[in-house]
């Protein structure tokens, strides 16, 4: 798949013109980096996993230097060599620090929207320092313009916070699914500790310990941290609230609270064991009941330990190590171009900010609706604007709206149906699924919907809608939420939602 | 007297740094473990170093051949578990 339009000249005219909501929310209250102090929003805001804006923009990457780990998670399977799987843990190639330096700078020169270089695995990054402590020594010294952040499981961290805070490092991801060890010891069957393998109540406590311990120093020392917690039913999902409190507490300025992936296939214990993951009802509800307490991240994609491009895109098949072994490049000629770039990116998103502010202010001074709110999907491929053929979405953003204005929910994903191509083997069940993937949107808004799809869509009472494309996503969401209210459909509750709340 | 890694190993270099005795190599197609250096830790540890921070059931043995973290000791997955569940993916 190709990173849309972004190329040598960010500013596309159709896009400069139309400015508008790109991203976040039109006409709400709820934006999720409104809250933020101006210091903490001026880092992330060039930051795709960070900044809900920010991901419509830029892109991140993950290098795979990290393969060892100090601790068990349940949702985690060591065996991580896979290539057709897609969630935290999972690489193809494992790279020595040195290839991690080559393939981070021929993915900056050619994706020059490219701003973040993760370390995230598919271990633990402080569980080998040294091989992530390389890459980033090198990449500060010689790629200064890319941000960059480690994501840890934190047992190592209060060791690691000195070695952290000497790097072009402002930014850390904890992962932190309980406070409580009980709960703990039903997470992580084992710790390394000292010397020895620490296994249930124990192991829990000392690796909650270090965490918070973790937390503290590196907000001490003036390092972002972002809190993710995996949310697994009838486990920690009644506790998390209590995580979101404690962590804010402590100066996280963001949480991101995941679903659980579990499948037998992936080998995993709870794969095994038949743990359920949460439904996008019960993981909204949980969002929504932590935002009261703390700025909430919706747009995780929950990315593999070695992605490349855009959130939700992963184009690591162009940059593997026998390619970028071939590419010649001149990082000082790309660091020229991409300055260009990110500035006129930050301009239009300032440019888009604004009008989004404008907007909301106009929004509040018309008649407020009493209608119920509506779940709608959306096709992107980035810029903020509904630019994707029904047929060609991996993923539809969710949006709500309600009287309140238009906020962004989650992603879902879905299958391809249409590849483009002559051949459409199996494609019916697939658009089935998609259509089941959408389940509780009342409406879903593309560029385009073929006419199979449209009849399907309509039978399952979700209204195809390709009147907004190339309109910025909220505007339109806003404006067929109006149109709906107008046509007397928000009246009665269908029951489809019903079912599905 | 040493412990052996097998092909179960899955390359993740976490017990490399942990041996008091460097005895541990990285190798294709999986880490291995250089008999002559081994100590199986005695004087340092208690306990086997790499075994103890070894993710995968079964990838390190003893000097009699023994699993040292048998089937189900690390994940918590009992073994007639997992073969239950591998054997309905083979089906399908």
């Amino acid at each position: 798949m190709q990173l849309p339009v972004l190329n040598d000249s960010p500013a596309h005219a159709e896009h400069g013109a139309k400015g508008g909501c790109a991203a976040s929310s039109c006409g709400t209250t709820e934006n999720q980096m409104d809250t933020l102090p101006d210091s903490i929003r001026e880092k992330v805001q060039n930051h795709p996993c960070y900044s809900e804006d920010a991901h419509h923009y830029f892109a991140r990457m993950h290098v795979a230097v990290a393969p060892a780990c100090n601790i068990q998670c349940h949702y985690c399977n060591r065996k991580y060599d896979c290539a057709n799987e897609s969630r935290p843990g999972v690489v193809s190639e494992l790279l020595t620090p040195d290839q991690a330096v080559k393939k981070t700078m021929a993915v900056a020169a050619n994706i020059p929207q490219m701003t973040v270089l993760g370390i995230a695995g598919p271990g633990d990054p402080l569980a080998n320092p040294e091989r992530t402590f390389e890459t980033f020594r090198r990449l500060s010294q010689e790629a200064p313009d890319i941000k960059l952040c480690v994501s840890t499981n934190g047992l190592a961290l209060p060791d690691a916070v000195d070695e952290l805070s000497k790097h072009n490092i402002d930014h850390v991801t904890i992962t932190i699914n309980c406070v409580d060890p009980e709960i703990g010891a039903k997470i992580y069957p084992w710790i390394f500790w000292k010397n020895k393998r620490i296994k249930g109540i124990k192991g829990a406590k000392i690796l909650i310990e270090q965490q918070q311990k973790g937390l503290e120093m590196l907000i001490a020392k003036g390092i972002l941290v972002k809190v993710n917690s995996v949310m697994i039913p009838g486990v920690n999902d009644q506790h998390l609230a209590e995580v979101s409190k404690v962590v804010k507490s402590k100066g996280a300025f963001l949480h991101n609270v995941m679903p659980l992936i579990a499948e037998a296939e992936h080998g995993t214990f709870y794969g095994v064991m038949g743990q359920r993951g949460p439904t996008p009802d019960e993981l909204q509800d949980l969002q929504d009941s932590c935002s009261g307490d703390m700025n909430m991240m919706r747009h995780c994609r929950q990315c593999r330990a070695d992605a490349v491009g855009m959130l939700g895109e992963d184009r690591g098949d162009e940059f593997t190590l026998d390619k970028i072994e071939d590419m010649e490049i001149d990082y000082a000629a790309a660091m020229e171009k991409r300055k260009v770039i990110h500035q006129a990116i930050q301009a239009e998103m300032d440019s888009k900010r604004l009008e989004k502010a404008e907007k909301a202010q106009q929004h509040k001074q018309e008649p407020k609706l009493t209608t119920r709110p509506v779940l709608m999907a959306v096709a992107t491929s980035g810029q903020g604007v509904i630019n994707l053929h029904f047929g060609h979405a991996k993923e539809f953003l969710i949006y709500e709206a309600s009287p309140d204005g238009v906020r962004f929910i989650s992603h879902r994903k879905a299958d391809q149906y249409c590849g483009g191509d002559t051949t459409c083997g199996d494609g019916e069940t697939t658009l089935q699924i998609t259509i089941r993937a959408l389940a509780g949107c009342e409406a879903v808004l593309c560029s385009k919907v073929g006419y199979e799809p449209w009849e399907q869509l309509e039978a399952a009472g979700i209204a195809p809608n390709g009147e907004h494309a190339m309109e910025p996503v909220e505007e339109a969401v806003l404006a067929v939420y109006k149109e709906m209210a107008a046509a007397g459909k928000l009246d009665a509750i269908p029951a489809a939602i019903r079912a599905s709340a | 007297m040493a412990v052996k890694i097998i092909e179960s190993c899955v390359n993740c270099f976490a017990c490399e740094p942990v041996c008091p005795s460097h005895a541990i190599y990285e190798a294709k197609p999986h880490f291995l473990v250089d008999a002559k250096k081994c100590t199986e830790c005695e004087g340092d540890f208690p306990v086997f170093q790499c075994a103890s921070i070894c993710p995968i059931e079964g990838a390190i043995l003893d000097s009699f051949g023994l699993a040292i973290n048998p089937p189900g000791s690390l994940t918590g997955i009992p073994p007639e578990k997992m073969a239950e569940a591998m054997a309905e993916l083979q089906s399908h």
